[in-house]
C-alpha cells in the first residue's frame, strides 16, 4: 500500500477532502503549501480532523510531535498519511 | 496577627498519614515501590460490557472488593471513585495513628477533589435507561454525586467542619489538599482530610477520551522524544493534615510538612496548556513555602506525555527556575499509575512524599531520547538517590487550572 504512489496521491486527496469539511475552509486555499496558521485551523479543529479520519479510515491517530510540529498542510497530511498506512499495514 | 504562611511563624501544615488506592493496588506503600522501581502499572483494558475503542490499555485498579472493606450498610451508596476514597482514607487515618472517632467534631474538614464523581453510576443508569429500557438504580442520585465522597468520609469519621468536593479536573486533588491547608493555617480548622479520587475507565468515558486525541495507543513515554499521549488511571489518594504542634503534643511523627500551595488559572483556552498560567502557579506555591527555586530538590511532573503539556512544563519550570531548571531532577510518574485524573494529583504527592522521605527520584519509565524542546532532567527510566530537603508536585488541568504544592521535611 505504502509503495503504491497512486493510492498515496488518493489517500492525500481524501485527506485535504476531511481537512476542508471539519477544518471548514475553503478547498481551494487547502494546498500543499498553505500554512495551518494561515487557514485558521486551532488544535481544537485538528482534533476534529483527526476524529473525521478515524470514522473514514478506521485508525487512531494520536497527537504526537509529527502532527503538533506542522507548519503547513503539506507536512499535515504527510504525517497523517503515515499513520495511516502504517496502521493499514498492521492491519 | 502572625503571618499564616508556614515561614512567618503561623500554623505550620504537616500530613501526619496517607493512604492510596490505585493500579497498584491498595497501600501507599505499593505506590512507591512501582515509582520508584519504575514498574509500569498499565494494564490490558478490562471492561464489563464489550468496549469497541481503539484505545485497549489503561491504569485500572485490580482485583478491588469492596465489600472487603466498606460495611454492607454503606456499600450501596458508594460509588467506586467512593470506595476507593474510603479505603485510602482507612489507611490515611490509621498511619495518622487516629482512630475512627479521634478527630470527629466540628474542627475537622473533609474536602476531597473528584474530576466528574460517580461516572461509573452515571453511565450505568444511562445505559439502563435508554438501552435496556429500564430505569437507573434507585440510589443513582447520592451515589454519584461528587460530594458522596466527602460526605461519606465525613459520616465515617464524624467530621463536622466544613465538607466539600472539589472538581477542577485533573487539579483537583492538588487543589482539595491545598485548601485543607490554608484552613487549618488561617485557624478554620484544626484538622483536614483532603485527596482526591476517580473512577472513569469505563466504555463511553474512554472513547470520549480516545476523542481528544491525548491517549497513547501503546507507550507513555513523559518529556521523551516519541511520546504521542497519557494513559488513563483510576484511584484515590487521601491525606490527614494537621498543625505540626498537636502532632507533635500527641507524640506523633509527621511525614512532612505541606510548606507550601499555589493555585492560578490561565483563563485562556479550554484544553491547551499556557506557560503563563503554570509559571505564575509554580511561583507562587514557592512564595508561600517561603523557599527559593534552588531548595526545591525534585519536581514530581504534571508530565502527561502529550506533545504539549510536556513542552510547556518544561518552559514554565525553566521561566521560574533559571538554569537550575535544566538540572534539578524532574519526573513523571503518570507511565506508573496511568492519568487518575482528579486523583492525579493525589497520587503524584503520594510518591512525591515518598521520594523526600527516601532521598530517591523516582524514575520517568519509557523514555526513549532527549526531546530539545523539553530541556530538562527527566531522571530516565532508572530511580536516582538525591538528597533532597524540599520537593515539588505539579497540577494543570484542562480547563486552565494550575494548582503547585511543596513539602518538605517536618522539624
Amino acid at each position: 500500500m505504502a509503495d503504491n504512489p497512486q493510492d498515496t496521491e488518493k489517500l492525500k486527496e481524501e485527506i485535504i477532502e476531511v481537512i476542508a469539511s471539519e477544518g471548514m475552509v475553503d478547498r481551494t486555499k487547502v494546498t500543499p503549501d498553505a500554512t495551518i496558521e494561515s487557514l485558521d485551523l486551532k488544535s481544537v479543529d485538528i482534533v476534529m480532523i483527526l476524529t473525521a479520519l478515524e470514522e473514514k479510515f478506521n485508525v487512531y491517530i494520536p497527537m504526537d510531535g509529527s502532527l503538533q510540529e506542522a507548519k503547513t498542510v503539506e507536512s499535515l497530511i504527510g504525517a497523517i498519511a503515515e499513520h495511516i498506512q502504517k496502521e493499514r499495514e498492521t492491519q | 496577627m502572625a503571618d499564616p504562611r508556614s515561614g512567618g511563624g503561623g500554623r505550620r501544615v504537616v500530613v501526619s498519614g496517607m493512604g492510596v488506592v490505585c493500579a497498584s493496588g491498595a497501600g501507599a506503600r505499593k505506590l512507591w515501590e512501582a515509582a520508584r522501581d519504575g514498574v509500569a502499572q498499565i494494564r490490558e483494558l478490562k471492561t464489563e460490557r464489550p468496549y469497541d475503542g481503539r484505545i485497549r490499555i489503561a491504569a485500572q485498579v485490580p482485583n478491588f472488593d469492596p465489600a472487603a472493606y466498606i460495611e454492607e450498610n454503606v456499600l450501596p451508596f458508594c460509588d467506586p471513585f467512593t470506595q476507593f476514597a474510603v479505603v485510602a482514607a482507612d489507611e490515611a487515618m490509621a498511619q495518622a495513628g487516629f482512630g475512627r472517632k479521634d478527630i470527629a467534631g466540628p474542627r475537622t474538614a473533609v474536602i476531597m477533589g473528584t474530576g466528574i464523581g460517580g461516572m461509573t453510576t452515571i453511565e450505568d443508569g444511562i445505559y439502563k435507561y435508554y438501552v435496556e429500557r429500564t430505569r437507573p438504580e434507585t440510589l443513582s442520585v447520592p451515589k454519584l454525586i461528587p460530594s458522596a465522597m466527602p460526605t461519606t468520609l465525613g459520616a465515617r469519621f464524624s467530621a463536622l467542619g466544613p465538607t466539600f468536593a472539589v472538581g477542577s479536573a485533573c487539579s483537583s486533588a492538588s487543589q482539595s489538599v491545598g485548601i485543607g491547608m490554608q484552613m487549618i493555617r488561617s485557624g478554620m480548622v484544626d484538622k483536614a482530610i483532603v485527596g482526591g479520587a476517580e473512577a472513569c475507565v469505563i466504555n463511553a468515558t474512554i472513547r470520549a477520551w480516545e476523542g481528544l486525541r491525548v491517549m497513547t495507543p501503546n507507550f507513555c513515554r513523559p518529556f521523551s522524544m516519541g511520546r504521542n499521549g497519557m494513559s488513563l488511571g483510576e484511584g484515590a489518594a487521601v491525606f490527614i493534615l494537621e498543625t505540626a504542634e498537636s502532632a507533635r503534643a500527641r507524640g506523633h511523627e509527621p511525614l512532612c510538612e505541606l510548606a507550601g500551595y499555589g493555585t492560578t488559572s490561565d483563563a485562556k483556552d479550554p484544553v491547551r496548556p499556557d506557560l503563563d498560567g503554570a509559571a505564575s502557579c509554580i511561583t507562587q506555591a514557592l512564595e508561600d513555602a517561603g523557599l527559593a527555586p534552588r531548595d526545591i530538590h525534585y519536581i514530581n511532573a504534571h508530565g502527561t506525555a502529550t506533545h504539549a503539556n510536556d513542552i510547556t512544563e518544561s518552559e514554565a519550570i525553566l521561566r521560574v527556575f533559571g538554569d537550575y531548571g535544566r538540572e534539578v531532577p524532574i519526573s513523571s510518574t503518570k507511565p506508573i499509575h496511568g492519568h487518575a485524573l482528579g486523583a492525579s494529583g493525589g497520587l503524584e504527592l503520594a510518591i512525591t512524599i515518598e521520594a523526600l522521605r527516601e532521598q530517591i527520584v523516582p524514575p520517568t519509565i519509557n523514555f526513549l531520547d532527549f526531546d530539545p524542546r523539553c530541556p530538562i532532567d527527566a531522571v530516565p527510566n532508572v530511580a536516582r538517590a538525591h538528597k533532597i530537603e524540599a520537593a515539588m508536585s505539579n497540577s494543570f488541568a484542562f480547563g486552565g487550572i494550575n494548582a503547585v504544592l511543596v513539602v518538605r521535611h517536618a522539624d
